[in-house]
């Protein structure tokens, strides 16, 4: 259980809370239905001005020239900035928890690596005649190759998006380039197997699509702060991101969040800030930089796309002996966060479920796509999407009817998890239990009695015998299937995906990183178990 | 620059200022015209706009309706005489667009907007416009071919001959999104019949072109014959003939090719 020291958190939680049932008044509600909550746009300052940027017309190209002189002269513009006016352009966003190497430019230099990246800013009088002098930059491009596709980006020879990580992967513990998880061995588990079942699943970007557009107003205060409204979710991380970027003591800044118009992930990349705050510097005026609708749509990072191959082996009593997983999430052109959500998603395999030979491979790639970044569960959602997807074709072809399939699957309180934590306060079988009766859906008496708190540990909490080297393919039993019928047979083949070879697995892999992970669960808002 | 806003009171002077200044946009309820201000459209330098309340009105009491440019959807849900408009105004964004959004505007409305253009498209309408050689009545499907060049004139009405019956005129709008998605296809039919069989079908398509365009090798499946299931079959089949949908966020043109027929289909043969 879950211990809240009551003896230092007196005031923290109310643990007579009878709210279930009752109609209870969000405490921000009435501001929303009466019009009266502040957004950060909602503060029209004493000469401000409008920044807005030209983004980049191609996914990969290098950057020839840049004449900016017809739009200096343009009406209203105050000032342009370019990478070079940028103190640190150079940035990640978990470098605030040494996590990741500085790979993104506030603004281009050399080359651009996504359709829509930033090149260059202006600060005008208006926003339209910041558009109308955008229109008279000239950027002379040389286009180069792109790669669009996570596992084309991994072949020899695909052309680097990122030149801080020219194997198109994300370095983990300065070495690696995915995140790997062992646990027992699956080769002997899918030729103990009556069946074997691989598939492939491919996730695609989401758009957080907020109804307030990423945005903000920074304006200069006295003794040399400035003071931000803005509509980030991670007010203290956006300030540290900026403090980092323009490389001024973060307490030269007084940012303002608290409303904000929808985030879910997607007001966390402190898009609009860096640039807001260096226009005020810059002009000495309040300075607001908002994105358009399209802007936010199409440049405004989205959940990461992700592939996924999941192969499984099952006894014919609905037992999985074994699965083995590759994912290769797209980060797009810059890492942002899809390296914290490949860790997630190791640490989250097999999903919910007691296997005792678990194998996973999983990439951060770079390809010439828009960054993605988090939102709701990212790393693992996906993840669940293509696994229970999995569950339910597995489930067909040994004739064993979902629902029980799960609870026979189901990990067990006590059970050792394949990242070698045990599973504590488990809730599957009753989540399925209470699914099953609310959907009308008959379970089988013993199903019914079935408890997480039951039957679990023992055996099933000793860590299985890993070997360290991979360990070369067994040839399969003659009577195994394993193409899926209801789906389309895919050779495996054709569909196995080209990757490096791993590199040998670390003395003791850990599946999540244990530096700062008390800030992640500020930032996210997430809790660590 | 600031844009500049002009009101008039008449619409020979908006057409007027219309013809003489290229960088001039009328604005009708100001869906398109606001959005593309918001999003940095640097080509509108003057917003041209008319006082003039014929351009609001509703002439529905005789056989052939007359309905002016400035006509709100919200309005055309509220004639009742205009309930074969009905489908087509209400598949039109949320009610905030229809409160706004004008028949005359949506003649102009890119893909994936501009659905109640398909119904007038179907209906064989004709477009009143002043250009700068005065007023003059165009076929709607010849306006829509030329539509950029009428970016200088303004429309003053639409007009269109109304459906014998209420089976005679059918519309549908298939979008991802229900109730205000873009459209992935937008179809429209109408079928004037006479002793049992269809003569003159129109079939009008949005979403498949950059305008909305006549399925004419579907209507000449259906002119001379009944409207039972071998004339519906052959249509569904022709519908895609000659055309060749573009690919964009809410679908590909392959995507609309394979459920142009289908859905066709649905349509004629009265299939929810």
């Amino acid at each position: 259980m879950l211990e809240l020291r009551k003896d230092i958190f007196a005031d923290e939680r109310d643990d007579n809370l009878k709210e279930i049932g009752k109609g209870t008044q969000r405490q921000d509600m009435l501001g929303h239905v009466t019009g009266t909550s502040t957004y950060f746009d909602d503060h029209k300052l004493q000469g401000m001005l409008h920044l807005k940027v030209l983004r980049s017309a191609h996914p990969h190209a290098r950057l020839r020239r840049i004449d900016t002189s017809e739009a200096d002269r343009a009406p209203g513009v105050r000032r342009i900035i370019r990478g070079s006016d940028v103190p640190r352009n150079l940035n990640t966003l978990l470098s605030l928890i040494n996590f990741g190497k500085d790979d993104e430019p506030t603004l281009a230099v050399d080359k651009v690596r996504y359709k829509g990246e930033p090149i260059v800013a202006v600060v005008a009088d208006s926003p339209l005649e910041a558009f109308e002098a955008i229109a008279k930059i000239r950027v002379d491009y040389e286009p180069l190759p792109a790669v669009f596709d996570v596992e084309e980006a991994l072949k020899p020879g695909a052309p680097v998006v990122n030149e801080t990580y020219p194997k198109n992967t994300f370095t983990y513990h300065e070495r690696y380039d995915h995140q790997k998880l062992r646990f027992g061995d699956v080769e002997r588990g899918f030729a103990e197997s009556d069946h074997v079942l691989e598939q492939r699943y491919q996730m695609s970007p989401i758009e957080h699509a907020p109804t307030e557009t990423n945005g903000s107003i920074a304006a200069p205060d006295t003794n040399g702060r400035y003071v931000v409204y803005t509509s980030t979710q991670a007010l203290f991380f956006s300030l540290d991101t900026c403090a980092k970027i323009l490389d001024v003591p973060s307490n030269t800044f007084h940012f303002i969040g608290g409303t904000v118009g929808g985030g879910f992930g997607g007001k966390v990349d402190t898009l609009t800030e860096p640039l807001a705050i260096l226009g005020a510097m810059l002009t000495g005026r309040p300075v607001r930089y908002v994105l358009g609708r399209e802007e936010e749509m199409q440049y405004g990072p989205p959940r990461g796309a992700e592939r996924i191959f999941i192969k499984d082996g099952v006894k014919r009593d609905g037992r999985i002996v074994a699965r083995k997983i590759t994912a290769y999430f797209d980060s797009g052109a810059y890492t942002r966060l899809s390296s914290y959500a490949v860790v997630k998603c190791a640490a989250h395999l097999p999903g919910p479920y007691t296997i005792p030979n678990v194998y996973g491979d999983i990439y951060c790639v770079f390809t010439n796509r828009t960054p993605a970044t988090a939102m709701r569960g990212f790393g693992v959602t996906g993840m669940d999407f293509a696994i229970e997807c999995q569950m339910d074709k597995l489930a067909h072809l040994v004739g064993i009817d979902p629902m029980e399939f799960r609870i026979i699957n189901a990990y067990r309180d006590g059970d050792m998890k394949a990242h070698r934590r045990e599973a504590k306060n488990t809730a599957l079988i009753e989540c399925v239990q209470v699914a099953a009766d609310k959907a009308k859906w008959p379970l089988r008496e013993e199903f019914k009695r079935m408890s997480s708190r039951k039957e679990g540990g023992g055996a099933r909490a000793e860590i299985p015998p890993t070997p360290r080297e991979p360990v070369a393919s067994r040839p399969a039993p003659a009577q195994q299937r394993t193409s899926y019928d209801r789906g389309i047979a895919m050779p495996a083949s054709e569909q196995r995906p080209v990757a490096p070879p791993p590199p040998p697995a670390p003395p003791s892999p850990p599946a999540a990183p244990s530096h700062g992970a008390t800030r992640f669960s500020s930032v996210f808002g997430t809790r660590r178990r | 620059m600031p844009v500049t806003v002009k009101t008039f009171a008449s619409t020979s002077e908006v057409a007027a200022a219309l013809s003489s200044d290229r960088s001039a946009r009328y604005l009708g309820g100001g869906t398109l015209v606001m959005r593309a201000l918001n999003e940095g459209d640097i080509s509108i330098a003057t917003i041209v706009r008319a006082a003039d309340t014929t351009l609001t009105r509703i002439d529905a009491s005789s056989s052939r309706v007359v309905i002016g440019a400035g006509v709100t959807f919200a309005r055309i849900l509220a004639e009742r005489d205009l309930a074969f408009l009905h489908a087509p105004a209400r598949s039109i964004g949320g009610p905030a667009v229809r409160n706004m959004g004008t028949v005359g505007g949506n003649l102009f409305a890119p893909v994936p907007y501009g659905d109640f253009t398909v119904a007038l498209l179907a209906l064989d309408a004709v477009v009143s416009v002043h250009g700068g050689l005065g007023v003059r009545d165009i076929a709607i499907e010849e306006f829509l071919q030329s539509r950029e060049r009428h970016g200088g004139t303004l429309v003053l009405s639409v007009s269109c001959a109304r459906p014998a019956s209420a089976d005679a005129f059918r519309y549908r709008k298939i979008a991802r999104i229900k109730p205000k998605g873009g459209s992935i296809i937008t179809l429209a039919a109408h079928l004037p019949s006479g002793g049992g069989r269809i003569n003159g079908a129109r079939i009008a398509l949005g979403s498949m072109a950059p305008v909305p365009i006549r399925a004419k090798a579907a209507e000449r499946a259906l002119d001379g014959r009944s409207l039972d299931g071998t004339a519906i079959s052959a249509a569904a089949a022709a519908v895609t003939e000659g055309i060749s949908p573009a690919d964009n966020a809410l679908a590909s043109g392959w995507y609309r090719r394979e459920i142009a027929g289908v859905h066709l289909r649905r349509l004629l043969s009265g299939q929810e």
